[in-house]
């Protein structure tokens, strides 16, 4: 038992130094930034738009992340840390939308305002808690399904008709809950003759997406379109769709605009990805946070755009987002 | 030499299970689903071989999910950035397993600390390893050559199937009719009685866990090949699930008793359960309390079945 603590001690020391960095800047002013994880290029991004943005307003700020985006309990842990240097703002991506409230609650408690990034809490239960959130930026989930589901329907024409097939992400995850929603309600609207067949759990597994494909077409071998909460598993139903054959006869769309989905895009294998442009949702989280510690009001949700890609607007580079892709 | 060896319980499970999903859905019983459902059990499969093994003499091997996300990574490294031919790309997923699976037998033997604890620690070294290799991020686009291993269907068959049965067999074989294998079981029933036969314990320990390590990096081999990139995150928690796989079928927690064939038999009961419920759209929710269910009842089986004899 001993050693096992022992164990645990070392091994959460070493976790914590390894994931932590830190950035001074030249401002009075520091920021608390807590994302889920650094590694995975959509963080990375974001903490491109934080570090520009904190130059931009001026002000300084530490940053951490956990070792993955499933570590929730130690995320509350590194949250309550933070808390002990005093940030003016706590900026936070937090895991789930309950795990970091008893923090944030100590956060505001001591004056400091809260920033939700990329629009991981629920203000209802936030404030329930008793935490008030200053604003959420990030991406609008709902309107990125939707976005993707306009494209299917653009691609196919709106009276087109035949089985689609939705893979969301981990199950009982918000994020690829409300993308999945946004693509089935607008599909829903604009085509009708498209019926979504099914709406499984990909668990964000690249390898459990491209089993679904392998599923669903052997149920529906007609399959039309494929809608994917994110881009790794788009990816992994594309390999499955070529695999079988059926590469070329089903539409595909990810979320994220991850340079590996914009690589098969430009190849032609991905039909589109709903890019997310992180590096302006970090940038104008700082920039956000700073213009309301400076007393203006700041509207409680601030949707970030998203961009379609597809490998025209890739080709043709035309689109004023393009250069926030990363 | 096959018979023997199958627990009738996890027949049992499996039997109800087909006639139960070909009576809900009427595109279940296909030679194309079925291969779909051997392609979809492949990565997980190879996987519970190894923990099969490891779990026969009576140890634990929980680094499998990490150790193949790291194999993965390895072989697109050496594939894409070093531009080494696909050759040593496959090479490279399996040494990388296989000295992953070397350190847990050393540090398991030598320095004597439980299984557990080794290959938990591995597991996070393995995962860190494989984002530190790729810088988190996944390293997408590989060779053709490469792509057919996980991609490919010589006569209609995907290409992983026809590794995981052939592994399956010498796998069998090995654990069924060698003395490697009868001394693995022995010395998972009764470690004592090993060493009084003479069994160099602590050696074939590390060749037990360094074989899971080999399997693991195979398993990281075909994952990589199907999704066409080295994801530093794959095979997040295929750990419990391998290990779910080889308890269906029938290998003993504690050591002393474990089969292939079995094995195979509790990969294909998981498959066919995942299977099943994404033909017939089942809500997520209910797929995990499915699965978990399943992996209950049948140690129930089983239970009934011993105290009867």
């Amino acid at each position: 038992m001993e050693l096992f603590m022992r164990f645990l001690i070392v091994s959460l020391t070493f976790i914590s130094i390894f994931f932590s960095s830190t950035v001074f800047g030249k401002g009075h002013l520091t920021y608390g930034v807590l994302m889920k994880t650094l590694s995975n290029p959509f963080w990375g991004a974001m903490e491109e738009g934080v570090r520009d943005g904190s130059k931009e307003a001026g002000v300084a700020y530490y940053l951490q992340a956990v070792e993955s985006d499933q570590a929730a309990e130690p995320q509350l842990n590194v949250c309550m840390t933070m808390l002990e240097r005093k940030p003016d703002v706590m900026i936070t991506a937090a895991i789930n939308s309950t795990i970091l409230l008893p923090c944030l609650k100590k956060a505001n408690e001591s004056g400091i305002p809260v920033v939700d990034l990329d629009g991981n809490l629920d203000h209802d239960i936030a404030k329930k808690a008793g935490v008030s959130i200053d604003f959420t930026i990030g991406s609008d989930n709902e309107a990125a399904g939707a976005q993707g589901a306009d494209y299917v329907a653009k691609v196919l024409g709106r009276n087109a008709s035949g089985p689609v097939l939705v893979i969301e992400g981990l199950s009982g995850n918000i994020t690829g809950q409300k993308r999945a929603r946004g693509f089935a309600n607008r599909i829903k609207k604009i085509a009708p003759g498209l019926k979504v067949v099914a709406s499984l759990p990909g668990d964000w597994d690249r390898m459990k997406a491209a089993n679904i494909t392998n599923d669903i077409l052997t149920r529906h071998p007609n399959l039309k379109a494929i809608f994917a909460a994110n881009d790794g598993m788009a990816l992994g139903a594309v390999e499955a769709a070529y695999s079988a054959g059926k590469g070329n006869d089903i539409i595909i769309v990810g979320v994220d605009g991850n340079s590996d989905a914009v690589k098969s895009i430009k190849s032609g294998r991905l039909n589109a990805s709903v890019a997310q442009l992180p590096y302006l949702v970090g940038k104008r989280a700082v920039i956000g946070a700073t213009a309301s510690l400076n007393g203006l009001k700041m509207a409680k949700f601030q949707f970030v755009d998203t961009l379609v890609l597809t490998k025209d607007v890739i080709e043709n580079n035309t689109h004023p987002l393009m250069k926030f892709v990363k | 030499m096959f018979l023997k060896s199958i627990r009738l319980e996890s027949l049992y499970v499996l039997g109800i299970l087909i006639v139960t999903m070909s009576l809900l859905s009427p595109y279940f019983l296909s030679i194309s689903n079925f291969l779909n459902i051997l392609l979809a059990t492949s990565v997980i499969g190879i996987l519970a071989i190894g923990s099969t093994f490891v779990i026969s003499s009576a140890g634990l091997d929980l680094s499998v999910g990490s150790v193949m996300g790291l194999a993965g990574v390895a072989g697109a490294v050496v594939m894409n950035q070093l531009e080494l031919n696909w050759i040593f790309g496959i090479l490279a997923c399996i040494i990388a397993g296989g000295i992953a699976g070397f350190f847990n037998g050393q540090l398991v033997t030598r320095a004597k600390i439980p299984a557990f604890i080794v290959t938990l620690g591995m597991l996070g070294v393995a995962r860190g390893a494989a984002l530190l290799l790729c810088d988190g991020k996944p390293i997408y686009g590989l060779s053709n050559e490469f792509l057919f291993l996980g991609q490919g269907r010589p006569f209609g068959i995907p290409f992983p199937v026809i590794i995981f049965i052939v592994v399956a067999l010498i796998t069998h074989y090995i654990l069924a009719s060698t003395k490697f294998g009868k001394h693995t079981l022995v010395i998972g029933d009764n470690q004592m009685a090993a060493v009084a036969m003479g069994i160099n314990v602590n050696r074939h320990k590390v060749k037990l866990y360094a074989f899971s390590g080999g399997l693991a990096g195979l398993a990281g081999m075909i994952f990589t090949s199907r999704v066409n990139a080295g994801d530093p995150t794959a095979g997040l928690n295929y750990e419990l699930t391998a290990i779910t796989a080889a308890i269906i079928g029938g290998t003993n927690l504690f050591g002393g008793k474990g089969s292939i064939i079995g094995t195979f038999i509790g990969a294909l009961i998981m498959g066919i359960l995942q299977n099943g419920l994404n033909l017939l759209a089942v809500q997520s929710y209910y797929q995990r309390m499915a699965i978990g269910a399943v992996l209950i009842l049948a140690v129930w089986f089983d239970q009934i079945n011993r105290q009867k004899n």
